[in-house]
């Protein structure tokens, strides 16, 4: 099986990438370093929202709460209990997904714009929970200075630290991606009413993979404390959470690895604009018009369009 | 001792007409996007941000009119005008390129289209907090029910149900809103015989966010016109017209009435936690109707 | 020839002596202008306070740039925030690792400033000076050596009101206010200082509504409704100018005593005109037309010629940090940041409303709060405030050794 997914083709690239990344920190000024740990973990997270969205076909509108709640818990462990660390940073994860199952329970009942509107108000609670919680979250304010273990407490050991638990983390995405489970889930995404009709029960497929995306979304969560090392309830509002899923979009979202691109596009731009004008969402906003009208398959749909007919089809497996 | 306060009648009544007059502006805002969800089914995130330009051209217009009761009036009548050119221009010159692309394209576009037009705004108005008077006739409050009831808002019970009939006229009694109500429920039909469907979607849009501007030009002199309101609203009208139901424009006045209703009452039982109240309220209505309040067209 | 051989040292020890005499009393230089990196809102709601910030700040600077600061200039950079904490973090660690700023400076949103603070400011060891920001934790429980505070904090205009509100006679408050740490911060603080000057006042009821909620008309309604004998307003921003507009139109200020911090800033006051509502108790740090010194006419004069509109409280925060910042460099008389840190401390500079001090053990600055009650002005056309009180900064702040209470218990 695993000779079928990885042929050394389209690994061999990853792998240079991969090596590239590796060696970075070495060469690069440690704030290049630290913006890239940031997309690592954003992209992250619109990959794990993309497989709801892109694979799913759910309007998953608030994702960020997953990725709050993952953060905030290892947060709270790390700062209110005695616990081992890595018992937080297990936790996070589990928590955010629990979430998600709880929150999902409600929601696949419902259909489309009507689930992203319950899920928003949903998660809304979760966010007003950490905004009004001042005892315990910090509220609004949120909480800084969490400790670090020791050996992911300097920049460019939790540069490192993230960027392995994000390529272990895609690598697992992908396999999902390709299993069985995945290709049902993505058949559920084309026609819904034709596998409810063979027998597949949807909502317990979206189900899943709603669990499944909150987790991954609970990771990134606790890789931003690590980045970070703070969190505040913007991470659970839903403005955030809109952002992420224009990521998706941005990248190519009936692509596997369109939002990892969607989410380094949007942060370099916001942050390298950002030194030369207070006008950036401006900019935003005129290269996004630019880009769907251009690349209407979003950026890396257009680049597997343009350069690799045969990697497309090694990547993206006839998902469309 | 939170909830220590003595429900009398005229307690609630005063309490239900505030939250009466409050569902007004929610009504104009979440119809006029109900509007353009149930003909072009797209949620439109730049909604909030045309509501913002209502509301800061019906200050420059008032102003430019010196401020007067005549400024306030015809801010009111022009300043949606300037609305909905915006939004033609927007329309014609790049959103109806995007119609026949996949779907949710559309919502990243009007995602851009909040981003520009937040900006454009803080470069013509600036950042300066602004104000609008109400005029004379609209200031101050009348006693009902034992407590001060402003008169603008009394003004706002009139104008909402004045623009609901005006609504409901319009799309069961002219040829264009009969089309567009038409496309709501089948766009492939409407093209089918033979009605330039691009149009019918140009107007519904346009029409959408000429609500949006007057729902911002009536809300001016209420608050204080600034950059940044185009955040607040827009998430309140797109769960307004979740609950009412997708693209039905009574659903947004029946989801306006909730929304305003649980705001006020609320207050009176649980001030504390007024923030929550509009998700409460959403997430009640969609556990106990998954489609809404009213039929969908979705 | 041995004569002209002691000539010869002789010569060369003057020469020595004159060159050590010159480069000891000569002033110290420096080898490169000494870069400031702000950090503010600059859109959304908030900006106009970032804008005012940062116009009081330009303002400063050229009147120090004029003369310099150890023979050289002080240069600025700003980034814009919008108001949230994980860009404001973004933009202040590149302004540290890759502008290598000598201080920072910002912003208005507190939690920022409190993410900043420890993230940027306490790992990157770069003192960051909070101008707007009103939480008093930035200095307070949560301070260190490298955050400083040029602004009044939430601590500072709570004791104002509560010692002010403490001489009415009234018994039962209602507390009402925007539903974010500010809002929260305010009213603790007030009732905390109320409540020991004057135990036998009670709490009947709060109303918290989220942050510049349009219609407050219903939460003035359910207030009046409840009969209190007075209220406490926590609002900022433009939530401040909705409040003013529901208190006008409902009527209430002459139904109810009011009090709310920040209620005669003229940013709210003065795009009301004659719609904001007259009677309010509310507290300042700073009025463009008090006190009416010199100093202050000659400061708000310069700031009206250059930006058309008079300086507010955040002109003021932005214009005595950039005056600090110049003062500190000078007495620490070389770029180094520890240096400059030691001179802020207790570090004591004119400014328009008179001499004020950094305070050395909590790094927060002395200000003196006014409190007034809004009135139409004839020669303004808006609402100003009236029969200013002034309380002594060191009255209103925390002492130390409160301070070193609240960071010792985290």
């Amino acid at each position: 099986m695993f000779r079928d997914i990885f042929n050394l083709k389209s690994v061999g690239p990853l792998v240079v990438i991969f090596i590239i990344l590796l060696i970075l920190p070495t060469i690069l000024p440690r704030f290049y370093t630290y913006i890239l740990a940031v997309i690592f973990v954003t992209a992250l997270l619109a990959m794990s929202l993309n497989m709801v969205v892109g694979h799913g076909g759910l309007f998953q509108f608030h994702h960020g709460a997953f990725y709050g709640v993952g953060a905030y818990t290892v947060a709270l462990m790390l700062t209110k209990t005695s616990l081992p660390v890595w018992t937080g940073f297990i936790a996070g994860p589990i928590i955010a997904a629990l979430t998600g199952l709880l929150i999902g329970a409600f929601c696949v009942r419902l259909t489309r714009l009507y689930f992203g509107m319950l899920q928003i108000s949903l998660g809304s609670l979760i966010w007003a929970i950490a905004f009004r919680w001042y005892s315990l979250t910090g509220g609004d304010d949120g909480m800084h200075g969490i400790p670090m273990p020791p050996i992911i407490s300097s920049q460019n050991s939790a540069y490192y630290f993230t960027l392995i638990i994000m390529a272990i983390c895609l690598i697992i995405m992908y396999l999902i991606f390709k299993s069985p489970f995945g290709a049902t889930l993505q058949a559920i995404r084309d026609n819904p009413e034709r596998c409810e009709a063979i027998g597949i029960n949807v909502r317990r497929h979206q189900l899943i993979a709603i669990v499944i995306a909150t987790f991954f979304a609970g990771i990134a969560g606790v890789l931003f404390v690590v980045v970070e090392g703070s969190v505040f309830p913007d991470l659970l509002f839903w403005v955030f959470s809109l952002e992420i899923f224009i990521m998706c979009l941005l990248g190519g979202w009936f692509t596997f690895a369109g939002p990892v691109l969607g989410a380094a596009i949007m942060i370099s731009l916001r942050t390298f604009v950002g030194i030369y004008t207070e006008y950036w969402t401006l900019i935003l906003g005129i290269i996004l018009i630019l880009l769907i009208f251009f690349l209407p398959e979003g950026v890396w749909g257009y680049i597997l369009e343009k350069f690799g007919r045969q990697s497309k089809e090694a990547i993206e497996g006839g998902s469309k | 001792m939170e909830i220590g306060q003595a429900f009398t009648v005229s307690a609630l009544g005063s309490q239900f007409l505030v939250g009466l007059s409050r569902a007004m502006i929610l009504f104009i805002v979440s119809a006029g996007m109900s509007f353009v969800l149930g003909v072009l089914r797209v949620p439109n995130v730049a909604h909030g941000s045309l509501y913002m330009i209502g509301a800061f051209a019906a200050f420059s217009i008032s102003n430019l009119l010196g401020g007067g009761t005549a400024g306030f009036w015809l801010a009111l009548i022009l300043a949606p005008l300037v609305v909905a050119l915006v939004s033609l221009i927007a329309e014609r010159s790049l959103f109806c390129h995007l119609y026949e692309r996949e779907h949710l394209m559309l919502l990243l576009f009007t995602f851009a289209l909040m981003l520009i037009l937040g900006d454009l705004v803080k470069m013509v108005w600036g950042a300066d907090y602004r104000s609008i008077m109400a005029p004379e006739l609209l200031q101050g409050s009348v006693n009902i029910f034992d407590s001060p009831f402003p008169r603008y808002n009394l003004f706002l019970l009139i104008i909402g149900p004045l623009v609901g009939i005006g609504l409901w006229l319009f799309s069961n009694k002219t040829k264009v809103g009969k089309i567009a109500r038409a496309a709501a429920v089948d766009r492939e039909m409407v093209g089918a015989i033979g009605i330039n469907v691009s149009w019918v979607f140009a107007f519904a849009f346009v029409l959408g966010c000429f609500l949006a501007g007057l729902g911002g030009a009536l809300v001016s002199p209420t608050i204080s016109v600034t950059i940044g309101m185009d955040h607040d609203i827009i998430i309140e009208a797109f769960l307004i017209v979740t609950i009412g139901g997708l693209g039905n424009m009574w659903g947004a006045l029946v989801g306006s009435l909730i929304f305003g209703l649980t705001q006020a009452f609320g207050i009176l039982f649980w001030p504390q936690f007024a923030i929550v109240f509009p998700y409460i309220a959403v997430v009640i209505v969609l556990t106990w109707k998954p489609r809404g309040m009213l039929k969908s067209v979705w | 020839m041995k004569k002209g051989y002691i000539w010869g040292i002789i010569v060369v020890l003057v020469v020595i002596a004159a060159v050590v005499v010159y480069f000891a009393t000569r002033p110290p230089t420096i080898a490169r202008p000494i870069k400031v990196g702000i950090i503010d809102c600059y859109s959304g709601p908030a900006a106009v306070y970032g804008k005012d910030a940062l116009n009081g700040f330009k303002l400063a600077l050229e009147e120090i740039n004029k003369e310099g600061v150890l023979g050289n200039k002080i240069e600025f950079t700003t980034r814009d925030t919008k108001f949230k904490v994980d860009i404001a973090l973004n933009m202040a660690k590149e302004l540290v690792m890759r502008e290598n700023v000598d201080v920072l400076v910002g912003t208005i949103n507190s939690g920022a400033a409190l993410a900043v603070s420890d993230a940027v400011a306490k790992k990157e060891k770069v003192p960051f000076m909070v101008w707007i920001s009103k939480s008093e934790r930035i200095t307070g429980e949560k301070g260190h050596r490298y955050v400083f505070s040029t602004g009044e904090n939430t601590a500072m205009a709570g004791k104002a009101g509560g010692v002010a509100l403490s001489k009415k006679p009234y018994v039962k408050y209602w507390i009402g206010g925007d539903d974010y740490s500010y809002g929260h911060d305010i009213a603790n603080a007030a009732w905390r200082n109320l409540k020991a000057l004057k135990p036998d006042v009670e709490v009947i009821g709060k109303s918290w509504w989220k942050p510049g909620e349009p219609d407050l008309v219903p939460y003035i309604t359910a207030i009046l409704g409840a009969k209190p004998d007075a209220v406490i307003f926590c609002t900022g921003g433009r939530s401040m100018t909705n409040i003013m507009k529901a208190v006008k139109a409902t009527g209430m200020a002459e139904k109810v005593p009011i009090w709310i911090h920040s209620a005669t800033d003229h940013a709210v006051l003065k795009p009301l005109g004659a719609e904001a509502p007259e009677g309010v108790l509310g507290t300042m740090d700073y009025h463009f037309y008090y006190p009416d010194t010199a100093a202050n006419r000659e400061f708000v004069k310069k700031f009206e010629a250059a930006y058309g509109n008079p300086p507010g409280f955040p002109a003021f925060h932005g214009y005595i940090t950039a005056h600090f910042i110049a003062e500190a460099f000078k007495k620490a008389g070389a770029l180094d940041r520890e240096k400059f840190i030691d001179a802020l401390e207790g570090l004591k500079i004119a400014s328009p409303a008179g001499e004020i001090e950094m305070r050395a053990c909590d790094h927060q600055v002395v200000l003196p709060m006014y409190l007034g009650v809004t009135k139409k002005s004839p020669k303004y056309g808006f609402v100003i405030a009236t029969d200013i009180v002034t309380l002594a900064g060191d009255e209103v702040l925390p002492t130390c050794e409160e301070i070193a209470e609240a960071r010792k218990k985290k």
